[in-house]
């Protein structure tokens, strides 16, 4: 195995500045994801920055009455998220996007931190045998011919069609998250939809963060009364298994009509995905099977499917009709 | 026969493995033992033009870096043996397929030899590789007479079978490649001494590594010791395979005794898998539902070094009474590692025979349970002996348990809230037995009453410690903690393989005569004896139990083993001899029911019972244990598993069980199983078969058939993935 140093700190600053000086460095929290990888031979960091100390998990309610948000530690391991009383009374979308993450034993292990930086799954970037743009730079993406079928149809590049993992991930971005950081030129907050890149023709380049900058805390609007959420994952196998396709709703009515609503996706695209043209299709008009089939057709315009992954096209449009026949019964 | 035998026993190894106890190959501590670790080819076909182990070699601690310019020239074991590879890599340049190795390292350290075989660098004369079976299938061909003779095979007459059918079903499947993915991964710890060679060794034949190892090596069989007293699953991954040869010629090369564990990703190339196949089923009926004629066309994907068929097509063969019948067993060479057994080569093909079935029953408008009854076997349709399984049984109890009359065959009538309902039915069937070379056992009765019974054989995890033990206690008349059962020894009495369901019907007549002979044997030392209280007794009238020897209608008048072998003075020694055994079938009814998802396509399996029949139970806990595992395999075979491979490099792109789906306890339902429990007069093994693989067989087959019944749709390529059903 490869030597990497290894440093452990309680104080944020300092992991900041250890990571910032060392340019392979990475901050390691859970390590769900990050062991796996270095194991693998996909990532080589010279330095690891043991940020499990830091004061960093502590989920609470901030703000007035009006305008609360829910500020989640980036240490909070999902399943102390998922459980949080109002997580779980007021957030729906959020608590079931937790639970249908990974196994019960990684949840107690796994941050909401790196949850949000988790690699993709694609095999070609987890196998340092094979080419791959976002790991090895300029090499080429086999994924494009290859074998395809969990790749993203939405946001992909001729140097990229790796598709995000997270499943908490596509939550906020339905409830319009902020990330809070604290990088080596001090504190700032990135709204979730800026927050992942697409890849382009730098599919290295994942997020907003700089190097060395570290995720402090999520912060979740707690949504007006009567809004409604919701998440659907759409798997291989009954649990324990990445997103084929997924889809999280915000909806609130006004009587039979949408006031207002939030739509994202995961497994069809390279970053959590948000459709304004299909919120569009949908805000202000009654959900019948007419609209929401409108509201899936402007979701997938854009697509442009691989060998293997047409099937997500139409997989993700049934999809929402589900997540949204769940939650707007009264239709 | 004492109610030791069919009691649900827990296994006799059981504490020891839960507290770690057990030593498995890996646990085994060799004094001064180093590391290996492999280094794998990244293309699939070509030839190695250089390979740089400079800075492999300049790893701290690292012994050696062994490539095929370097490693000792070893000889390619037979097949007979049980090493199914056509050749040893490392022996020249030549690439037959990605993930062979291309070097072996040692180093003190497993760390150490992990990071210098990661910068073994090799350079290539690569070709592309050709790895997509249906861009070959017109390159497929019949190989010559094998394993269980011709592979194009006719019996009776086809074309008068044809004009005798007034229904007819043509349908093409396939399935795809998958691994066995044991818990326990492959490992070899090496040792020599002087030309001696231990080595503990994972492995599911004792016997085999032994003779692989020796030919490799030109030694004598006697001068390799193969030892392996637990292994983690093995489903047909662990025979001898090339790492085994290369740890031992390491170990000899740095004089030292080497370790060699491979990875998870490793072992997706290091030994054999289940092989693509491509499967054409036509089958010919009367209105009545009787068959009239059956063709089967089997084309399995075979790498570019071997010829291996071992069956496939055995289940249309011989389980239904069938009087015109072609069999094909092809081949299509890619460039791809072995393809062999993974479980079974009877699960895809009896999957693909049991779906068209279900096509069958509709084409002549039957309930599928009643087709198959009306084709159900009663004399064995090779030899003309009359069956001894009990298929119409399982049939019909499993029906009952399920409650499958109160099925509606209407495709997408049954439904339970938004979820669409399918209820589907297969046989199972394979094999039992038949593998050359049984066992032989060794019984040795010590004055502490104790008695050490031994034989060659190997518990691959289905509980074969825990069934001989039963059989020993029971022949001997003591209790079963009175027996210490050792096994995974090529130093014991000799036994074959565990393979093909044949430990059973190998071991137990070797053990049952050798535990019997002992009996017998203390029993006339106690009536010789006169201080026993059975002296001068008629041995016909003694019996055994619980550790005591007494007279049959005076059990007052008793001794006891631990006093009679006491007083003899040295413990009592008697070897069993090793039986025949015949190749026999076990079989079953797989009933199941599946929901999907109307919109999403997801399909779950919520209901299964299985009723099998497999001769007389020796355990029903360890047999039930196996019912269930079987069954769960057969869901990873319908449902999830999958190996992918990139089609430009060759390589497998889903070697971790992240990537490669096996099902999880949430798509395991709850399960019915039960037992026919007769004894089968033709097995000599107090009358129980073989019954391993037999579970695995049917259930996938009644799962696709469920997933019909539920939505109309039939979907003839697995697995059955929810895209197909989009």
């Amino acid at each position: 195995m490869r030597r990497f140093d290894y440093a452990r700190t309680s104080r944020a600053g300092e992991a900041v500045d250890l990571v910032a000086g060392e340019p392979t460095g990475a901050f390691v929290a859970g390590g769900t994801d990050l062991l796996n990888l270095m194991k693998d031979g996909a990532e080589a960091p010279d330095l690891v920055v043991d940020i499990n100390d830091l004061p960093l998990s502590d989920v609470e309610v901030v703000g007035e009455a009006a305008r609360e948000r829910l500020r989640i530690g980036a240490l909070a391991r999902l399943a102390d998220v998922a459980a949080h009383p109002r997580v779980s009374r007021e957030l729906p979308v959020l608590t079931e996007a937790l639970l249908a993450t990974a196994s019960p034993q990684v949840r107690n292990m796994a941050t909401v931190g790196g949850n949000l930086m988790q690699r993709t799954r694609c095999w070609y970037f987890r196998d340092p045998d094979f080419a791959c743009n976002k790991r090895a730079p300029g090499s080429g993406c086999p994924a494009q011919e290859g074998q395809n079928r969990w790749h993203a149809i939405l946001g992909g590049s001729d140097h990229c069609i790796a598709v995000h993992p997270s499943d908490l991930a596509v939550a906020l971005r339905a409830l319009d998250a902020t990330v809070h950081t604290l990088g080596p030129g001090g504190r700032r907050a990135i709204a979730i939809g800026d927050f992942h890149r697409e890849p382009g023709a730098a599919p290295e380049r994942e997020t907003a963060l700089r190097h060395g900058e570290l995720i402090t805390a999520v912060e979740v609007p707690l949504p007006r009364r009567g809004t409604r959420s919701g998440y659907l994952k759409v798997r291989d196998r009954a649990t324990f298994e990445f997103a084929v396709v997924s889809a999280a709703a915000v909806l609130r009515m006004d009587g039979r009509t949408v006031r207002d609503i939030a739509l994202a996706f995961g497994g069809i695209a390279t970053r959590p995905w948000r459709s304004a043209a299909a919120e569009d299709a949908l805000r202000g008009r009654r959900l019948t099977d007419d609209t929401v089939a409108a509201a899936g057709r402007a979701l997938v315009a854009g697509a442009r499917p691989r060998t293997h992954n047409a099937f997500k096209v139409e997989l993700v449009q049934r999809a929402l009709h589900e997540v949204l026949g769940a939650l707007g019964d009264d239709r | 026969m004492s109610q030791l035998i069919g009691r649900p026993v827990a296994r006799v190894e059981a504490r020891a493995k839960v507290t770690g106890a057990a030593r498995y190959a890996a646990d085994a501590q060799v004094a001064g033992a180093a590391h290996g670790f492999l280094a794998l080819s990244t293309v699939a076909r070509g030839v190695i033009t250089g390979i740089d182990v400079r800075a492999a070699r300049a790893v701290p601690g690292v012994l050696a870096v062994l490539t095929h310019e370097t490693m000792p020239r070893l000889r390619a074991p037979d097949a007979s043996t049980g090493y199914f590879k056509g050749f040893v890599p490392l022996q020249d340049d030549v690439i037959h397929h990605a993930g062979q190795p291309v070097a072996l390292v040692v180093a003190e350290t497993l760390e150490q030899a992990k990071e210098a075989a990661g910068l073994v660098r090799a350079t290539y004369d690569a070709e592309p590789p050709r790895v997509v079976m249906a861009d070959a299938m017109d390159e497929a061909y019949v190989p010559p007479p094998g394993f269980d003779g011709p592979n194009d095979l006719t019996r009776g007459d086809v074309d008068e079978g044809w004009a005798e059918a007034e229904a007819s079903v043509d349908v093409t499947c396939t399935t795809v490649m998958q691994h066995h993915n044991a818990m326990e991964p492959s490992v070899t710890l090496a040792a020599w001494d002087g030309d001696r060679l231990t080595v503990h060794e994972s492995t599911q034949g004792v016997t085999g590594t032994q003779q692989s190892l020796a030919h490799a090596f030109d030694v004598p069989t006697a001068d390799v010791r193969v030892i392996s007293p637990y292994v983690g699953g093995a489903f047909g991954a662990k025979t001898t395979w090339p790492h085994a040869l290369l740890t031992a010629a390491a170990a000899r090369h740095v004089g030292r005794p080497v370790k060699l564990v491979l990875s998870r990703a490793q072992s997706y190339t290091s030994h054999g898998h289940r092989p693509e196949t491509h499967q054409r089923v036509r089958l010919g009926a009367r209105r009545d539902g009787r068959l009239t004629v059956a063709e089967h066309v089997t084309t399995e994907q075979m790498s570019r070094t071997e010829e291996a068929v071992y069956s496939p097509n055995a289940g249309t063969r011989v389980h239904y009474a069938i009087p015109h019948l072609r069999s094909v067993q092809r081949l299509v060479r890619l460039d791809l590692p072995t393809g062999i057994f993974a479980r079974s080569p009877e699960t895809t093909t009896l999957h693909a025979l049991e779906c068209a079935l279900d096509e069958l029953s509709l084409a002549v408008g039957m309930d599928p349970v009643e087709l198959r009854l009306r084709n159900a076997a009663t004399e064995h349709p090779e030899t003309g002996e009359p069956v001894n399984w009990h298929q119409a049984r399982c049939l019909n109890r499993g029906a009952e348990l399920f409650g499958w009359a109160d099925r509606d065959p209407t495709p997408r009538s049954m439904r339970d809230g938004g979820l669409l309902v399918g209820w589907g039915v297969a046989s199972a069937s394979h094999v039992a037995g038949g593998i050359p070379g049984g066992g032989g056992a060794r019984a040795t009765l010590s004055a502490d009453g104790t008695a050490l019974v031994q034989c060659g054989t190997q518990d691959i995890g289905t509980g074969t410690y825990t069934a001989l033990s039963q059989v020993s206690a029971d022949r001997l008349g003591m209790p079963l903690t009175s027996i210490r059962f050792e096994l995974g020894d090529s130093d014991l009495p000799s036994a074959p393989v565990s393979a093909g369901s044949a430990t059973l019907q190998a071991t137990v007549p070797s053990v049952a005569a050798a535990c019997g002979a002992a009996r017998d044997t203390v029993v006339r030392l106690a009536v010789d004896d006169p201080e026993s209280p059975l002296h001068g007794r008629d041995p016909e009238r003694i019996a055994t139990a619980e550790g005591h020897l007494f007279v049959r209608d005076d059990p007052e008048r008793r001794d006891s083993y631990a006093a009679v072998v006491g007083r003899h003075g040295s413990p009592v020694v008697v070897h069993g001899q090793p039986g025949n055994t015949t190749a026999l079938r076990s079989t079953g009814a797989v009933f199941v029911e599946v929901t999907v998802h109307p919109r999403l396509g997801t399909v779950r399996v919520r209901r299964v019972v299985g009723v099998f029949d497999a001769g007389r139970i020796l355990n029903h806990r360890t047999t039930r244990s196996q019912a269930i595992g079987g069954i769960i395999w057969s869901i990873g075979i319908a449902l999830t598993e999958h190996t992918l491979v990139d089609a430009a490099s060759g390589r497998v792109v889903t070697p971790n069980l992240s990537g490669y789906l096996v099902p999880v306890n949430a798509d395991v339902p709850d399960m019915v199983v039960e037992f026919v429990d007769e004894p089968d007069p033709a097995s000599p093994a107090l009358g129980a078969r073989g019954f391993g693989e037999t579970p695995s067989t049917g259930a996938s087959a009644a799962i696709a058939n469920a997933v019909h019944h539920a939505t109309g749709r039939r979907v003839r390529d697995l697995p059955l993935g929810l895209d197909r059903l989009l």
